[in-house]
């Protein structure tokens, strides 16, 4: 870890003169990324290196809250911060920690990142499927460590990879925790079903019964639960407080966003405040059970529970996000969620969500899906998009799968901020969704 | 070349000169490093109160190799010339040969101080107060303001020698006003309009002018009945005017462009009416984008890409153009059809071109007012409500938008949840009046129009 020598009590003691009062929340907050990009063939450049570090000193104090970042990890640059939040000088200047970070090392292995191609193509052809394809591979991996006046919690770590695959017909991406055979054949089957299906016309606009795929649960999810249940994003339509105890379903519906849980790669002990997570019950049985809060929405409102502030880079504020979503699972198997649907539309391939916090409308497109008619999957459709209150959504689950799985792993962004959000979850079947296509 | 150590106080110039001599001697003849630094103020006010934040930014950028393979490496601070340095692989990453850089002069407000936290403060509050003066009840319920200024120093083995400033300021507002409810939305949702503005420096910014903007979009939107099928004239507020054109750019940036843009474009060549002119200028005087050189530190200069209706060219960079021999018309070889439209948004992405300020040229002397006077029956379209849909391939268009239905030159009543919409052949022939009013938003880069008159075009209930 390129924390291990770090001085924490000089950091503390320095920190600590930023604040006046109990109340005052103040944190430093040292970051260091790493982003190795394998671009497309035929792309100049063969091999992008990216290697950043820096560190951001945070106080607020009521509703109001400074921040000074800087693109240097070193003493001067936290004593330049330091001074700069602080709002009135310190009567003496606390010495700098001597080191913050430990110098880079040698060049990052990319063995893995130049063998996945290779992977990949062969899968394709198991697959007895053959097209032109532009594959875009990153690693990225991304060490931090908070510290306060108070609390020194561990550094942390977390390593990821994203793709972006682009195609005749379109584009989709991901992200993987590995990027090995498994990781290879997930991506190979979403492009040889987008391939199977690419002049498949779209459904018609039609209310119908809708059996979504993991990926798709997990996306719905993130955008009618998680987004809608984000402290900042209740804020702006009443009483994050007074969403706790609100049934959004009759059905069984049990949401966790649960950080500690998260594959071991993205796996987090503290969020990007430093706050332990715990498991956190989104939803209990479709009802709200405790929103997603940082420090400064905890400290507002009271009743919240912080642990859920994410950060996409030291430049920008913590504010509530979801990690690591989690649908517990319910009983049966696709086979019996499409009898029980009888007619209406298998949903694999979300393509993007929006929730419109104001209104509560919400929007998920689909790539593509297979029609279900007499309780069978059938042919393929083309793209389409369900529609509706986010709130009406939740309330028409019919059925929860049985079987959980890795899900729904991609990009979330809001506010500007971009982060990796993963889950995972079983299929979920909705009586009467609106679909246009 | 002189070796110079990555010390502290080491000008970012002959830092450059230091790295790229180790590149060169590490075997790496084509080589390029860029450095920039930059300083910003951020404040934003919202439901979580009022942030403020100062980043100080230092990062830099190399790519680097020989004419079979390259890399790129980036990172914060400044890079040590010794390396480590990957290894090429891949593709070569071409870089430009030096050309001469017309006479430029840095615009003198550059070297403004950011504004205080203070400051800023009390410009948004000046806003708030104005808004409430020019709406009673409408409340500004996001603000944020950001003033920041970067400098970069570039310095190739093709001896390119480069060095640009930035300076600008940016203002995102939106405002609410509770007690309305839009056209064809629920009853309870509060109204809100969104403007933005920029400028080389905040202190420019005016309060009064843009609390008058949220009001007109809240008025708009909070009284206007959804139109029936307008098929007169359309008179498009700059707003309105300048996302139209960013959705067309498909058709104006890149290699592509033209043949997307063939459809569109008859035997004569002309794609959109005698009165369309379209430009790509990166040294538009007070262009908040303008500098001599672009960001691989080949000249920028004003190119026009459709000239009184006729399609002249898209918007190429110097290596698009290469192996174009007659890219724009008789005559025109590469270094014609090219130009300095390679941006940098960071130091993080390698070059990629695309607009810096890319609009409708303006016609002097026309005022808005006058592109309506006579206008018999149509629609004043003041804004846009969202992304719209735009099938390039297919011909066609809808854009949400708000503003005016016009009786005999004058607004009769103000119209909200409608589409514009038709075919965007239409849109580029019927333009039949430009105004002096160009005014520029971010939309992939700095976009822009003045008002233009529009026939041929549509504004309906629905999509």
């Amino acid at each position: 870890m390129p924390f291990g020598e770090l001085d924490r009590p000089a950091l503390a003691r320095a920190l600590a003169q930023l604040a006046e009062g109990p109340d005052d929340l103040v944190d430093a907050f040292l970051e260091r990324v790493e982003v190795v990009e394998l671009p497309a063939a035929n792309e100049p450049a063969g091999i992008r290196l990216r290697r950043e570090e820096g560190l951001a000193v945070r106080l607020c104090r009521g509703d109001k809250c400074w921040l000074a970042s800087r693109d240097r990890l070193d003493a001067e640059a936290f004593v330049d911060a330091v001074r700069q939040v602080a709002r009135v000088y310190p009567r003496t200047a606390a010495a700098p920690p001597p080191q913050l970070v430990r110098p880079w090392g040698g060049l990052p292995a990319t063995a893995e990142l130049q063998a996945f191609p290779r992977r990949l193509d062969r899968a394709l052809r198991e697959r007895r499927v053959a097209f032109p394809y532009r594959l875009h591979l990153r690693r990225h991996r991304r060490e931090l460590q908070v510290a306060t006046p108070h609390l020194n919690p561990a550094a942390e770590r977390e390593s990821w990879y994203s793709y972006r695959v682009e195609l005749q017909w379109g584009r989709l991406g991901g992200l993987l925790v590995e990027l090995g055979d498994e990781a290879a054949e997930a991506v190979a089957g979403r492009l040889a079903d987008a391939f199977r299906v690419r002049e498949a016309s779209p459904p018609e606009s039609v209310t119908t019964n809708v059996v979504l795929a993991p990926d798709s649960t997990v996306t719905l999810l993130h955008e009618a639960v998680a987004h809608a249940l984000e402290a900042d994003t209740l804020a702006e339509v009443g009483a994050p407080e007074a969403a706790r105890g609100v049934r959004l379903s009759e059905a069984r519906l049990d949401v966790l966003d649960d950080p500690g849980g998260a594959p071991h790669a993205v796996r987090r002990r503290t969020d990007d405040e430093g706050t332990p997570v715990v498991p956190r019950w989104l939803l209990r049985g479709g009802v709200v059970d405790q929103p997603l809060a940082d420090q400064r929405w905890a400290r507002r409102l009271g009743g919240l529970q912080p642990g859920a502030g994410r950060r996409e880079s030291r430049h920008r504020l913590p504010a509530p996000r979801s990690s690591y979503l989690r649908l517990l699972p319910g009983e049966g198997t696709l086979d019996e969620l499409v009898a029980q649907a009888g007619d209406g539309l298998y949903l694999a391939e979300p393509s993007r969500g929006r929730l419109d916090a104001q209104s509560g409308d919400f929007t998920l497109a689909f790539a593509h899906g297979r029609r279900i008619r007499g309780g069978a999957l059938h042919e393929p459709v083309g793209p389409c998009r369900i529609a509706g209150r986010f709130a009406d959504l939740l309330g028409k689950v019919g059925a929860i799968g049985g079987k959980v799985v890795p899900a729904g792993a991609g990009w979330c962004a809001k506010g500007g901020q971009r982060l990796p959000v993963w889950g995972a979850a079983p299929e979920l079947l909705l009586g009467g969704i609106e679909v246009l296509s | 070349m002189k070796e110079v150590t990555a010390a502290k106080g080491v000008k970012a110039e002959e830092h450059a000169e230091a790295v790229l001599a180790a590149l060169v001697r590490a075997g790496l003849p084509e080589a390029e490093v860029y450095l920039k630094e930059g300083r910003s103020r951020r404040l934003a006010l919202g439901l979580a109160g009022a942030e403020h934040q100062v980043l100080v930014e230092e990062g830099w950028s190399v790519r680097a190799g020989d004419r079979r393979a390259a890399f790129f490496a980036a990172g914060t601070g400044r890079p040590e010339p010794q390396g480590p340095w990957p290894a090429p692989q891949g593709f070569p990453s071409p870089l430009p040969d030096p050309s001469p850089v017309v006479r430029w002069t840095d615009p003198p407000d550059l070297d403004s101080p950011l504004l205080t936290e203070l400051e800023a403060q009390a410009l948004l509050n000046a806003v708030a107060e104005a808004l409430a003066a020019e709406l009673p009840g409408a409340t500004l319920v996001e603000a944020v303001l950001e003033d920041g200024s970067s400098a970069s120093t570039l310095a190739s083995s093709h001896g390119i020698r480069a060095r640009w400033r930035h300076r600008v300021a940016w203002a995102r507002l939106v405002a609410a006003l509770p007690e309305s409810a839009p056209a064809g939305a629920a009853l309870g949702a509060p109204v809100r309009a969104t403007v933005e503005q920029g400028a080389r420096e905040a202190r420019r910014l005016q309060p009064r002018a843009l609390a008058r903007a949220l009001a007109d979009r809240l008025a708009v939107r909070a009284r206007g009945d959804l139109p029936g099928r307008e098929t007169g004239d359309v008179v498009l507020a700059p707003a309105v005017a300048a996302r139209l054109l960013a959705a067309l750019l498909p058709l104006l940036v890149g290699l592509e462009a033209r043949e997307r843009a063939a459809p569109l474009v008859d035997r004569a060549g002309r794609i959109g009416s005698a009165q369309l002119s379209i430009v790509d200028d990166g040294r538009l005087p007070n262009g908040l984008l303008a500098a001599a050189v672009d960001g691989e530190g080949v000249p920028t200069r004003a190119v026009p890409l459709v000239e009184g209706g006729l399609y002249r060219q898209p918007l190429l960079a110097w290596w698009q153009a290469r192996g174009l021999g007659n890219g724009a018309g008789s005559g025109n070889g590469p270094a014609r059809v090219a130009s300095g439209c390679s941006a940098r948004p960071s130091f993080r992405d390698l070059p990629r071109p695309g607009p810096t300020h890319l609009f409708v040229r303006p016609q002097e002397g026309v005022r808005p007012a006058m592109l309506v006077g006579d206008l018999a029956r149509g629609c004043y379209l003041l804004d846009v409500d969202g992304p719209g849909h735009f099938d390039l391939a297919g011909d066609r268009f809808a854009l949400p938008v708000c503003g005016f239905q016009l009786d005999a030159g004058a607004a009769r009543r103000p119209l909200a949840g409608g589409w514009l919409t038709g075919s965007i052949g239409a849109l580029l022939r019927g333009v039949a009046g430009v105004a002096r009013d160009l005014a520029f938003f971010p939309l992939g880069g700095m976009i822009g129009s003045p008002t233009l008159r529009v026939t041929g075009l549509e504004v309906r209930p629905g999509e």
